[in-house]
């Protein structure tokens, strides 16, 4: 998968590292700004109010 | 066939990656943006109270417990600042209106429908006990006697704590009202119920504490004994 990511990425290795670090923060941007704060309210630790107002 | 354990592993790295980074988010990061949330509602409050958006009492010559404080509470919105001593001297949380998900991420919250701030029946507020800044981390180390001080920009209202931590279940609503079931409170009055939930990271009960008002003073009069060192 990776693999397979690094080898269609293009230039030398320099720039597809380049690349690859530019994509992994893009992800961790994704996660921390729209997939954890969706998943976060489905743990228990937001439930301190009684009848759940 | 290598393909497909290369592949499978890859999977089980990427992961436990997304789960390390989940555990940074709630533990971490939550509480960074809390605090920002938190600090940003204390500076709001401030610079309305010194802009004088909040009406000043009007008849100076009363200084009963009666109170004209500013209008009504909207959604969403700061209202006042809690202070704790108990939860240590620089512990200080902004209140807003309503108890929903996003009022709790940027403070305490006030429920709707119970009693506002020094009037009589039950002023009610609910806090995180952990994520999202920890507010109440500390909540069952408050002990009968403890102030739980607040202003609302006119008047410092001192209340001190009769009962608690109590413990009870998610679905025990009595505790909030204007006068709280097993509070051991027999008539009206000027209350406060302060909930949160437990255990520290779970979600099966909740604690409660009440307080009756103790004192007032107007803000022109500095701040209460109970906030002094």
């Amino acid at each position: 998968m990776y693999g397979w990511i690094w080898r269609h990425l293009p230039g030398n290795a320099w720039v597809r590292a380049l690349i690859s670090l530019v994509l992994i923060l893009a992800v961790v941007y994704v996660l921390f700004q729209y997939v954890f704060p969706w998943a976060e309210p489905l743990l228990p630790f937001n439930d301190v109010t009684v009848d759940n107002q | 066939m290598r393909v497909i354990v290369r592949t499978v592993s890859e999977l089980c790295i990427t992961l436990g990656t997304l789960i390390v980074l989940f555990v940074v988010y709630v533990l971490f990061w939550t509480g960074v943006q809390a605090e920002g949330a938190m600090n940003d509602q204390i500076d709001r409050l401030h610079r309305q109270w010194s802009t004088g958006t909040v009406r000043q009492r009007d008849a100076p010559g009363e200084r009963t417990v009666s109170v004209t404080g500013p209008g009504p509470y909207r959604e969403g919105e700061p209202f006042a600042i809690m202070y704790i001593p108990r939860l240590g001297f620089t512990w200080n949380k902004p209140v807003l209106e309503g108890t929903g998900r996003g009022e709790l991420a940027k403070g305490l919250g006030h429920y709707r429908g119970t009693a506002r701030l020094g009037r009589k029946g039950n002023f009610a507020v609910a806090g995180h006990r952990r994520t999202y800044g920890d507010p109440f981390k500390d909540f069952p180390r408050l002990r009968p006697g403890d102030a739980v001080v607040l202003t609302d920009g006119t008047t410092w209202f001192t209340y001190r704590v009769d009962k608690g931590p109590y413990k009870t279940v998610p679905t025990d609503v009595e505790v909030i009202d204007p006068v709280p079931r097993k509070s051991g409170y027999t008539g009206p009055g000027r209350y406060l119920t302060l909930t949160t939930c437990d255990p520290e990271w779970g979600h099966s009960h909740r604690l409660i504490v009440w307080a009756h008002l103790d004192s007032t003073q107007p803000v022109e009069a500095g701040e209460p004994k109970a906030l002094r060192r």
